[in-house]
């Protein structure tokens, strides 16, 4: 006959804590079983971090090779297509340099946080790479800039207005990122990534379409993720803009031809132009004056408006809506409890201490806000100063700010084609 | 040497002094091989919501359910095996809390039944440890299985965890079990 053990009746809130103690004795067999000996997968070894290591410093070193030596669109091509299989594909995407910026933000602001040693070293090299060379990180080095170069086709051209007001996204989402970042909140940059459920092959289904838009936007725009988005891009660019080498059309002279401008897809190559209608130098000055006594007002404004918003931003930290949840429910006892609240008070939590620990973010939330806000600020102060000085160009040369490298237009210059 | 290039050159070395500064100040915050981290589940702090289930990166979430046989009690009316209002003690399908069957019965002596988990069917819904941790020891729990996970760099499911069960850990307790306790 089988013996029955009854259920033991307790309340199911209760029991969510108190799991410690056995409710039933461990059996006494007899007939000598032993217990199974259950052996879980392990995770991925060092191994796969020292390899990301080395192939990023070597990619990035072809790719300089490629663009000042060797001057070869087809090894950029080449190195492309191994970073979106090894780097997209194989290893999935993660950890990438444009989400290590949180991971080293993270670092900066909380001193409980370790910031894993390649984590670094994948968020510094790019930068010093760029520092030296310009941007061979977004070249043919980084996946999400790779998979947009392998299926770009034509480059329809928006206008340089449109562009450039685009071209502020990448700041305000790396302002974003990082007041998100600092405070705990979450890691913006990992959840709009709009190419790692294709890399997966799996995901969040709203990521995947917006990263499909732009796969096929980008056959007809070059990178537009690169150009108009990507937050680790917008620094980079400004490290780019003041590397020790500077990538050049031909290494003979320029014939204006406008050729290298026509095939560039990111825009980056500025045309030769020559001021039409000349202006007194005073007039400059006195532009150049005005442009930088806007650059703190714009810087001040924007860090006071997102101060003040910054409580309305808090809520995206857990603490703070949970306390909303938690006081929403107080106040109207009638509402429907969600799992939050339930947990919350199942767990025995404390309003209190849920209080304190909201106040407490609320106030890093006010700090970085403005922070974040003056970043934004200071950005847009400093591109209409950029935009405001004219400057007299006699030859096509490219921006190395905007460059990403892709090498197009070395095939396309005809000085390139003819022998020395 | 022009303005702009004086400028430019002033700036380079400005850009540099930043990255040589902060590199230097963050290499003080890795902690070699113990900096690296693992998505783990706390098994007592969680409260087999089911979101494991239904928000992982993958289309069939990397959690699992995870048996600690030294904790079971082999019961044969088993909490985490059986729905509560079950008539016979059987394997039917229609007997079993799990959906997908991926929990296996064995008759071991009287009165005891081993009960193991086949990973390949479990989907990490958590019905069986809420079973389980309600009605039993408390033997079943969920565990994020570490050959599965991605190691994203924020873990999704550890975003809408009610009860903040999911923790970076480093390699060396890559596994928070419950029977090593």
């Amino acid at each position: 006959m089988r013996k029955r053990i009854l259920f033991s009746i307790a309340g199911m809130m209760s029991t969510l804590l108190a799991m410690a103690e056995a409710r039933f004795p461990k059996p006494d067999f007899t007939s000598g079983y032993e217990y199974p000996d259950i052996t879980h997968g392990v995770p991925m070894e060092q191994f796969w971090n020292i390899l990301d290591i080395v192939l990023l410093v070597a990619m990035m070193s072809v790719v300089v090779w490629a663009a000042y030596k060797k001057r070869s669109r087809a090894v950029i091509f080449s190195t492309s297509i191994l970073s979106v299989g090894y780097f997209g594909f194989f290893r999935s995407g993660c950890v990438c340099s444009v989400g290590s910026l949180q991971n080293v933000t993270l670092a900066m602001t909380d001193p409980d946080y370790h910031l894993p040693w390649y984590v670094l070293l994948i968020f510094l090299l790019p930068i010093v790479f760029a520092l030296l060379f310009g941007r061979v990180f977004c070249s043919g080095v980084c996946p999400l800039g790779a998979l947009q170069e392998l299926i770009n086709v034509r480059n329809f051209r928006l206008s340089r207005a449109v562009s450039s007001a685009l071209s502020m996204i990448p700041w305000i989402y790396l302002a974003f990122t990082i007041l998100y970042a600092a405070t705990r909140s979450q890691f913006l940059v990992c959840r709009l990534d709009p190419f790692i459920g294709i890399f997966r092959l799996g995901g969040d289904w709203g990521m995947i379409i917006f990263g499909v838009i732009l796969l096929i936007m980008s056959v007809f725009i070059g990178r537009p993720f690169c150009q108009y988005l990507c937050p680790y891009g917008a620094l980079l660019s400004v490290f780019s803009s003041l590397s020790w080498k500077k990538l050049e059309i031909t290494q003979k002279s320029c014939i204006n031809c406008a050729l290298c401008d026509k095939s560039c897809p990111v825009d980056a190559i500025h045309q030769p132009q020559s001021s039409k209608t000349k202006e007194s130098r005073s007039a400059g000055v006195r532009r150049i004056v005005l442009m930088s006594a806007l650059l703190p007002l714009f810087t001040a404004a924007c860090g006071i408006l997102l101060h003040q918003h910054s409580d309305t931003l808090s809520r995206a930290h857990k603490d703070v809506y949970l306390y909303e949840l938690v006081m929403a429910q107080q106040n109207d006892p009638d509402m429907e409890e969600c799992i939050e609240v339930e947990t919350f008070n199942a767990m025995g939590g404390n309003i209190d201490e849920l209080k304190a620990k909201a106040d407490k973010v609320k106030d890093d939330y006010a700090f970085y806000a403005t922070l974040a806000g003056c970043l934004i600020g200071f950005v847009i102060g400093f591109k209409l100063l950029k935009w405001s000085l004219k400057r007299s160009r006699k030859t096509y040369e490219i921006d190395s700010a905007r460059c990403t490298m892709c090498g197009k237009c070395f095939n396309y210059c005809p000085q390139n084609l003819t022998k020395k | 040497m022009d303005r702009r290039d004086f400028l430019r050159t002033c700036g380079a070395i400005f850009a540099g002094g930043v990255v040589l500064a902060a590199g230097g100040m963050l290499t003080t915050k890795t902690k070699g091989e113990e900096g690296d981290v693992f998505w783990q589940i706390d098994p007592f702090a969680c409260t087999q919501c089911g979101r494991c289930e239904t928000d992982c990166v993958l289309p069939v979430s990397a959690v699992k359910c995870f048996h600690a046989n030294k904790v079971c009690g082999y019961c044969d009316l088993c909490g985490g095996y059986y729905r509560p209002s079950v008539k016979d003690l059987n394997t039917a399908a229609e007997n079993q809390m799990c959906p997908t069957g991926a929990i296996q019965r064995k008759f071991v002596e009287e009165p005891y039944f081993e009960y193991t988990i086949d990973e390949s069917l479990c989907n990490g819904c958590g019905k069986c440890v809420k079973g389980c941790t309600s009605f039993g020891n408390g033997s079943l729990f969920l565990q994020v299985l570490q050959d599965l996970c991605q190691q994203c760099n924020e873990c999704q499911i550890a975003r809408v965890c009610p009860s903040n069960a999911i923790q970076r850990v480093s390699y060396k307790d890559a596994y928070k079990l419950k029977d090593h306790a």
